[in-house]
Parts: C-alpha cells; sequence; structure tokens
C-alpha cells in the first residue's frame, strides 16, 4: 500500500511533527509512505497538520483511497488504527 | 531553480562584494566569524525550502514562470499568500532566534510591481515589463535581493534638494542613453552583504524640486562603484574570541545590517523602475512599509517564540518554574506575542488585489500591527530579564567555566568554583543554565537585541510613521457620524 505523506507548513506545531510521522513509519513497515508529489497516484494521504488548522492544500494530488488527517500527538494512534484497517 | 542552503553560501563566494569593517577590507566575508552567523540565518531560508517538513510554507508556484520558488520570491496573488508570508515569517524566526534578512527583498517586489504598473499606466514607460524581467531572473536563479530604502537624510528639516551635500540621498546623477548614474548611499541595510542583487528604492514621497531623488532600480551587489561598511552590534566582538560558543548565546544565528554606498553607479536602462516621476515615489515609500510592517507581525513573533521559551528554561533551571507569578508573566508574555501575531494575520486577511494583480496588505490593520511591536518586544524582553535573573548580566565567563587554574586553599579551579557556585536546580547542569542565560541576554540586550528591540522600534519606519498612517487611514469622520447617528444629532 502506497501512502501519499504531506506535512503542513510547519508555522506554529503544537507537536513535533515529523517525530510523529517516523512513529507511524516504524510502526507500519508493511506500508510504503513517501512525499507526496502531484502527478504520482496514492492509496492514500496521510495529511499531517501542526495546530488544529490542518491547512495543507491537497487538491494537487491524486489519491484512490482515502485522505487521514492528524493535528495532534494524540491522533498517532487513531491514525495507525485507519491504517490498519486499510491493509485489511 | 531552487538552491541548497550549501549552494547560496557557495554563490557569495562568487561575488566580488566589496566589505569594510573596522576600517579595514574584508576579503573572505563569507568564512569571517561576525558575519557568518548572518549568512547562516538566510541559508535557513534556502535548507527549509528544502524540507518536506516545510516546505508547504516556504516554497510555491510563481505566477510568472509556473515553477515552484522560494516564497520570498513571491508575489502575492490571494490573502491565502498574504497570511502564509507571515506563518514563513515566523517559522524562520523560530528556527534562528534572529532577522532572517530574506524579507526586505519579498517587500521591495511586492511594492515595485504594483507601483511600477501604475506608473507605466500614467506615464507610457516601461517599468513594469523591467521589473518583471528582474524578478523572474530572481526567482530562477533563487537570489536573495536587498530592499533599500532608508537614505541617511542629513538634516530632517530640509527636503533632498535643500541638503547641504547632496547626497544625502540616494539620486541620479547623470542621464545617458543606455541608463543612469546613481549615487548617495542606504544606511542600516538588513542582510545588504548576504544579498546577491538589490532593489533600490526612494526613502520618502518627493516634490518636483526632488525628481531626481526620485530613483528605483536593481543592481548587483558587486557593482561597479558599490561597496558595504559592516554596523556593528552588541558584543560583536565576543564572536572573534577563541572557541566562542556559550558567551554567545546564539552561536549559529545572527542579524546583519550595513551602510551601502553607491559612488556613482551606471545601472542600464532594464534595471530602473523610477526615475523622476516623482509623484510616485510616496506611493512606492508607503506600499513596501504596509508590506514590512505587517512583516513584523511574524518574523518578531517567532523570536519572541524562542524568547519565551527561554525565559520558562531559566524559570526551570532555577526551580522558580511553579511560583504563580512566573507561570504569570509566560502567559503575559505569550498574550503580548500572540496579539502581534493577530496583526499580522489581520492585515493579511483583510488584504485586497493591487490594479497590477498581486495583493496588498490593508494598510491600517499593518501599521497598527506594526505600532504594537514598537511596544510589545520591549515588555516581553523586560519580563524575560525579571525571570531570568540578574545572572544573564553577571555570570563570568565560559573561559572561567572552563579553566583549570587552581585558585582556591583545596586546590579548588576556577571552572570548579564557578560551578559550584552556579549550580542551581537539579534538572540541569551549570553549562545548560549558562546557555540558556547567555540566549536570554544575547535576545535581550546583545547582538539579536539590534533586531528583536531596536528594529522592532525603528524598522519598517519610527513610532510616530505609523502614527501618521494610522491617522490617515482611521476614518475619525466616519466615526463621528456614527457618534452624531447615535446620540440622535442632527445638522
Amino acid at each position: 500500500m502506497k501512502c501519499g505523506v504531506k506535512f503542513c507548513g510547519g508555522c506554529n506545531p503544537h507537536y513535533q511533527r515529523g517525530d510523529a510521522f517516523r512513529r507511524i513509519q516504524a510502526d507500519m513497515p508493511e506500508i510504503e509512505f513517501e512525499y507526496a508529489e502531484e502527478g504520482t497516484d496514492y492509496d492514500h494521504l496521510l495529511v499531517i497538520g501542526g495546530c488544529t488548522a490542518c491547512c495543507p492544500i491537497i487538491d494537487q494530488y491524486t489519491v484512490n483511497g482515502d485522505v487521514l488527517k492528524m493535528w495532534s500527538e494524540d491522533h498517532v494512534d487513531i491514525i495507525e488504527e485507519k491504517l490498519e484497517e486499510k491493509l485489511k | 531553480m531552487l538552491m541548497t542552503g550549501e549552494q547560496y553560501i557557495e554563490s557569495l563566494r562568487k561575488l566580488n562584494t566589496r566589505v569594510y569593517m573596522f576600517g579595514e577590507k574584508v576579503d573572505n566575508w563569507v568564512d569571517h566569524p561576525i558575519i557568518r552567523p548572518s549568512i547562516n540565518c538566510v541559508k535557513v531560508t534556502y535548507d527549509l525550502a528544502q524540507d518536506p517538513e516545510y516546505k508547504d510554507l516556504m516554497t510555491v508556484k510563481s505566477n510568472l514562470t509556473g515553477e515552484t520558488v522560494n516564497r520570498f520570491a513571491h508575489l502575492h496573488q490571494s490573502t491565502e499568500d498574504l497570511k502564509n508570508k507571515v506563518k514563513m515569517q515566523r517559522l524562520c524566526g523560530q528556527k534562528t532566534g534572529s532577522c532572517f534578512q530574506r524579507c526586505v527583498g519579498m517587500d521591495a517586489f511586492n511594492a515595485m510591481f504594483s507601483s511600477t504598473y501604475e506608473i507605466d499606466k500614467k506615464y507610457g514607460t516601461n517599468y513594469h515589463e523591467n521589473f518583471k524581467n528582474f524578478l523572474i531572473q530572481v526567482q530562477q536563479n533563487d537570489w536573495v535581493v536587498d530592499g533599500a530604502m532608508t537614505d541617511p537624510k542629513g538634516d530632517r528639516g530640509l527636503a533632498p534638494h535643500a541638503q547641504r551635500d547632496k547626497d544625502l540621498f540616494v539620486r541620479i546623477k547623470e542621464r545617458r542613453e543606455d541608463g543612469i548614474v546613481v549615487c548617495g548611499a542606504k544606511c542600516h541595510q538588513t542582510g545588504s552583504i548576504n544579498s546577491h542583487w538589490h532593489i533600490v528604492m526612494p526613502t520618502q514621497a518627493m516634490r518636483e524640486e526632488d525628481a531626481d531623488y526620485a530613483v528605483a532600480f536593481a543592481c548587483p551587489s558587486d557593482a561597479d562603484g558599490m561597496y558595504m561598511v559592516y554596523g556593528r552590534q552588541s558584543c560583536d566582538t565576543r564572536k572573534l574570541e577563541e572557541g566562542a560558543d556559550i558567551d554567545l548565546g546564539n552561536a549559529q544565528f545572527g542579524g546583519q545590517e550595513a551602510l551601502v554606498v553607491f559612488d556613482d553607479v551606471f545601472i542600464p536602462n532594464e534595471y530602473i523602475f523610477l526615475a523622476g516621476e516623482y509623484e510616485f515615489a510616496g506611493m512606492v515609500v508607503e506600499r513596501f512599509a504596509g508590506y514590512h510592517r505587517q512583516s513584523y507581525g511574524g518574523c518578531k513573533v517567532g523570536v519572541g517564540d524562542v524568547l519565551i521559551g527561554a525565559a520558562a528554561l531559566a524559570a526551570e533551571y532555577n526551580g522558580a518554574q511553579k511560583a504563580s507569578h512566573v507561570k504569570d508573566k509566560l502567559i503575559e508574555m505569550t498574550h503580548l506575542n500572540e496579539t502581534l501575531y493577530c496583526c499580522g494575520i489581520a492585515c493579511s486577511t483583510e488584504g485586497y488585489p493591487t490594479e497590477a494583480g498581486n495583493y496588498q496588505i490593508d494598510l491600517l490593520l499593518a501599521n497598527v500591527c506594526k505600532q504594537n511591536i514598537t511596544r510589545f518586544p520591549y515588555e516581553i524582553v523586560r519580563l524575560a530579564e525579571d525571570i531570568a535573573g540578574g545572572l544573564m548580566v553577571t555570570m563570568p565567563s565560559q573561559k572561567d567555566f572552563d579553566s583549570d587554574l587552581a585558585v582556591g586553599r583545596n586546590g579548588e579551579t576556577i571552572g570548579e568554583i564557578c560551578n559550584k557556585f552556579y549550580a542551581a536546580a537539579p534538572s540541569c547542569t551549570t553549562e545548560q543554565r549558562m546557555r540558556v542565560l547567555r540566549l536570554i541576554e544575547n535576545l535581550c540586550l546583545g547582538a539579536a537585541a539590534v533586531g528583536y528591540r531596536t528594529e522592532s522600534m525603528h524598522g519598517a519606519g519610527s513610532p510616530q510613521a505609523q502614527r501618521i498612517m494610522i491617522q490617515r487611514q482611521g476614518n475619525i469622520e466616519g466615526k463621528k457620524a456614527l457618534a452624531k447617528a447615535i446620540a440622535g444629532i442632527k445638522e
């Protein structure tokens, strides 16, 4: 499963977004994560915002499945559960 | 094409920029210990643009070329762009704890783009096309550009043409078929040495007698006849000390200002954006100042974030973090800092398109933003010093802490004595405590205070300049009409 990853710009993040992503990546080695690029097809897209605004614009990406958004460290477990579901 | 941070530094080495400091020419200014931290600061604007965690803010698609460019070289195409500019600046302030210098160019681009369009409309000149072509070069080469506005100004009571020394405002000295020759100087130019190019703009509104002073143009940093004299900063020579680290407070990053001199510099026609159309000088100044007053609602907030964090750490290291007055002071600092951010975001949200198509901020709110900036960082600094305690200015040097010179009755070294008497809460080492106190010193009254304090006062215009704009934009007549309606006053 190929999952695109899109970070917000990080103007004033309330948690370490990179660390949160690396945790998800380490916990789910069976998923192929890559930084989202235009023109590439993704099964799902993980959007990592630094605050509740979770502001990234994602219209430019091709996503066949779902867009999963997170804006808090507390969301790591929820995202992992959702990704687990997708793997089934 | 986007440059990496390393490519940026290498690109500076290729310039023949003439730099003077302490009365001498500095040949290798890129590696000079006093200058290098300011170059590292600009480098961050390149590094972040390459980082997936930050590129959403740091890069954007150019409306001129369709290519991805650094946001610092972008023309704002929407209120979203204006807000993202402020957010990017907060981010850069957070990452450097300093003035990162690249915003003046961005503000000059946006001011000149819309102004040249309107000048051409009235006079049929070719300034807008000139400017667009120049900006495309900037975007394609990912250049840093200094936005140079402030003239020395001499006797403030006299107009440019009436000054005893005609060079106290940048002026057109000679007009030729293929261009103009300019002379004069621009003072306290942020990041000028670290820039590839300069956009020079008039410093104030001009009258007909001052038409030769109504001039705007672009020129490279190493143009023939151009040189720069480095501005001193508080505690700057600490950077020259051998092994300097902790005593610097911020060893990696810093700001930079210089006197930029134009000693008969030839400017070809294609780089001229204003040359005598004096009634537009005021427009250029107002627009540049408006953008730059918005900018401070981002950059100073980012540096404020660092200072608030440092004060909180100092409290923790002192073992005072649970004291209610300390908590309250941190709340007050945060409140002040976020108020500044609110102003930056508000003037962006209320932005509007210019005739040329790029977006301009709300001038009233941008001036209110900057007026607050002339005050709040001073209060944030006062509270940080209150929390830090006097040690931030009385602490011995790093060399003392490292010294193995035995001075005590039982052979204790200076280092052991310093570490014994300056130890505090067990949550930190004495070195960690020194580091955070030196950072606070750096921001409050050291080298970074140039950017965080005095630049907050005078950068983008001194307080009175904003008050004049607030008066003009404040719509007092409209407010009087509201009061009359409520009070039942009929005329």
